[in-house]
């Protein structure tokens, strides 16, 4: 058991890590510029498929340019998009959590609704809503996704804040005098990192395929800018005639969220105190 | 079959409810695929159709022509002969400032009663009731009297002489008076015209459906039944057509019609659209004040090539201001030929000679492959010295006040769909204060466009055309590109005429 466990954790982590690299080292790792056009080769096969240009791995797309380099190049989007709307989202959604669970009356009921007015509306709904006001952009789509993800954060923590501030170790704290954001920060707030750990790492999976669905239906960066989703999307009107202008971006998606899913179930099983202490 | 049936268990029951439902749904459809299944109805899935039965509340092309199957206009543009041919109207006059309709006699509406010239006066009334939701109003701006001295003629009184008013009347469709005055705030319910097909029943976003007016004053139409379903989706469309739902589709993939061509019961119906695409600067921002800058864009975009690549040869490259077909259009025109070398010189004649940032504005899924197009130009413009950023907006944002029509957007690329007349283009873009599309102002053109537009002589109006064009080749206000194909799918044995203007007009097809 123990072994499978950390198996998990193993796997989504050489994953998580090979996508990492990409995203550092896409300039080292794309065979060609991403951007180069070449008509005159668009649509070509894979190279293993019979295609004609045998430096182009996975083929080109629709404007002759290489799908492999597009998707290296494309993890650095997920890549950024996805690390940093988790870290703000904890941000935003662990402090209001915390305050809301730690202070409870006008606080909680007043942070309450504002988390249930967000969790009212479907999540990919809200985030298209936020695109089409703000506009294109990788910063746009951070807070756009952020905007919607934080409340889960708040949620989760808000629980674990009500019930770690009747635990004695707070009362002794207060006892001997701390500051209510002393106390939040040293000793309710770290208590409950397990779980953010956990949220995080599933918001991830959830902000990447967010990002590819948003830039999928062209909400997303800008087209100069080659994501996963617009790959999917521009590939989309070849599927008779081109289908590995699809299958690889999908593929990557694929792959990326399984190995972050694979790591967040992972580390769930290892905060878990009960299968701990099988 | 013959096999004894056991008692039934309830697997066995399963089974057979299965099967049975699933012959339920697919048969219907095994039925269906095969031509056109009724000689009387034809079903006609377009991406585009009337989205309520206010008969002026839209001024697109593909809807003109469905209410077209049920009302009239006065006058409309032949294609063949290049010029305009009376339906409602018998003839008509062009004296200074007053143009003079004569109205066919003897022209019955669906209800019995008698065309006259107060239908035509009611119905351009309504037209211009913007606050009743008409959009068609714009088009009788400079018309200050609609006067009806008798029941067959109609005078209209215009500000200045107006010599392309006929223009303005095409697709102004006539109702009548007798039956909105008989339904009232019903009227809408109740559309009643002089056309070859009588309304029988609307549902938005569903069908549209028409019967043959089997009275008409014209020749009699083969086909009884014409239903036009809107169906906005290209697979959705394909699909149906494939399987035999749909007898017609229009805008099909330019990357579908190799495929189509080879399908035993399609065929592929195209021709030269009149939507013309092209890079417009908006010359109140830098650096497109600048007519080299401009220039140098022309000479770094490469027509002929998006052509061929992006849209699998299926599209016409436009030689001069606008494409062959337009009036106005001078075969002595070329386009600015694809030079990189020396856009990047006349850059560095206007002062960018280490090249230029520009922003590149589109809407996408607006216009066939529009993604695709703008990343080609900007790959091409990179060549010629410019480094250009993609922006794509929502087409609220991109076409109003927020953007082209406020003049906020420096370069864009757009579409200017049915386009017959140079007039209408340069009006709207190139003429001083007209719109703010484009801000360019240029006293000598403004002359020409003033000149042409009271002059009825079609040669003449050309010439001065053909000067304005020779005048807007040089400034560069914008990058003509090309005009693409309508491509519509056919079921075999429909025989229909293709017409540039997106309309699908039932009443000359037959089913054999």
């Amino acid at each position: 058991m123990v072994r499978f466990r950390h198996l998990k954790v193993f796997m989504g982590g050489c994953i998580l890590a090979t996508l990492f690299i990409c995203g550092v080292a896409a300039p080292l790792l794309a065979p060609f510029n991403p951007q180069e056009q070449r008509l005159e080769t668009r649509l070509q096969a894979p190279a293993w498929m019979g295609g004609q240009s045998a430096a182009n791995w996975l083929g080109t797309d629709n404007l002759g340019r290489d799908i492999l380099s597009r998707i290296i190049y494309g993890s650095r989007i997920s890549l950024l998009v996805g690390v940093t709307t988790v870290i703000l989202a904890g941000l935003v959604g662990c402090f209001l959590g915390a305050i809301a669970g730690y202070f409870g009356n006008g606080t909680d009921e007043a942070v309450s609704k504002v988390t249930e007015i967000f969790l009212a509306f479907p999540f990919l709904l809200l985030a298209i809503a936020l695109m089409a006001f703000l506009g294109q952009g990788v910063i746009n789509i951070i807070l756009a996704l952020m905007m919607s993800r934080w409340v889960q954060y708040c949620r989760v923590v808000r629980g674990e804040v009500l019930s770690l501030k009747q635990r004695d170790f707070v009362t002794a704290a207060k006892a001997l005098g701390g500051k209510d954001f002393y106390i939040l920060l040293k000793h309710v707030v770290p208590n409950t990192l397990a779980s953010i750990t956990v949220v995080a790492t599933f918001a991830m999976a959830i902000v990447i395929i967010s990002e590819a669905s948003l830039s999928f239906l062209g909400l997303g960066v800008p087209a100069s800018i080659p994501t996963w989703g617009s790959m999917l999307n521009e590939g989309r009107s070849y599927m008779n005639r081109a289908p590995w202008l699809t299958i690889f971006p999908g593929l990557a998606i694929f792959i990326t969220v399984f190995g972050i899913n694979l790591l967040g179930d992972g580390l769930r099983d290892m905060f878990d105190p009960k299968l701990r202490r099988q | 079959m013959a096999k004894k049936i056991p008692a039934s268990s309830r697997r066995d029951f399963l089974r057979r409810a299965a099967a049975l439902s699933v012959g339920a749904v697919v048969g219907p459809y095994i039925a269906r695929d095969a031509f056109a299944a009724s000689r009387d109805r034809i079903t006609i899935y377009h991406s585009s159709v009337a989205d309520s039965l206010h008969p002026y509340k839209h001024s697109s092309s593909p809807i003109y022509g469905q209410w077209q199957h049920i009302m009239e206009p006065l006058v409309e543009y032949d294609y063949k002969r290049k010029d305009y041919v009376g339906i409602l109207a018998e003839s008509w006059e062009f004296q200074g400032k007053r143009w003079v309709m004569h109205l066919k006699k003897g022209i019955k509406f669906h209800n019995g009663a008698p065309l006259t010239s107060k239908d035509v006066a009611f119905s351009i009334e309504r037209m211009r009731d913007e606050k009743g939701g008409s959009l068609q109003a714009s088009n009788f701006k400079d018309v200050t009297e609609v006067q009806t001295p008798d029941d067959h003629t109609v005078i209209f009184v215009t500000k200045q002489p107006l010599a392309v008013f006929l223009d303005r009347l095409e697709n102004r469709f006539i109702i009548s008076k007798l039956a909105a005055d008989k339904h009232g705030d019903q009227m809408d319910q109740n559309p009643i015209g002089t056309g070859p097909y009588k309304y029988v029943s609307y549902q938005r976003g569903g069908n549209f459906v028409f019967t043959r007016n089997d009275d008409y004053w014209g020749g009699k139409a083969n086909i009884k039944e014409i239903v036009f379903k809107k169906v906005t989706e290209d697979a959705a469309r394909l699909a149906a057509l494939e399987s035999g739902q749909a007898d017609l589709i229009n805008n099909i993939p330019v990357h579908e019609v190799a495929r189509l061509q080879r399908h035993p019961r399609v065929k592929i119906e195209k021709i030269e659209g009149l939507r013309m695409f092209f890079l417009a600067f908006n010359v109140a921002h830098k650096p497109f004040d600048n007519k080299l800058v401009r220039q140098a864009v022309n000479y770094s975009v490469d027509a002929p090539a998006i052509i061929k690549n992006i849209f699998d040869g299926i599209g016409y490259a436009i030689n001069g201001p606008v494409g062959a077909n337009v009036l106005g259009a001078d075969p002595k025109f070329k386009r600015y030929p694809y030079d990189p070398k020396k856009a990047k010189e006349l850059l560095a004649q206007a002062g960018y000679p280490n090249g230029c940032d520009i922003q590149l504005y589109y809407s996408a899924g607006r216009y066939p492959k529009d993604t695709e197009v703008c990343q080609v130009v900007a790959a091409q413009m990179v060549k010629g010295g410019f480094r250009v950023e993609l922006i794509s907006q929502e087409w609220a944002i991109f076409w109003e006040t927020s953007g082209v029509n406020g003049g906020k957007l420096p370069f864009y690329y757009i579409g200017r769909g049915s386009l017959t007349d140079a007039d209408t283009l340069y009006d709207q873009y190139f003429r001083t204060g007209t719109t703010k599309r484009s801000n360019y102002s240029n006293p000598e053109l403004d002359k020409l466009i003033e000149e042409q537009q009271k002059t009825p002589d079609f040669k003449k109006r050309t010439a001065i055309l053909q000067q304005a064009g020779k005048i807007i080749m040089d400034e560069a206000p914008f990058v003509p590109l090309y005009n693409l194909a309508d491509i519509y799918g056919v079921t075999k044995n429909v025989s229909w005429k293709v017409r540039p203007d997106e309309k699908v007009l039932a009443w000359d097809m037959k089913i054999t």
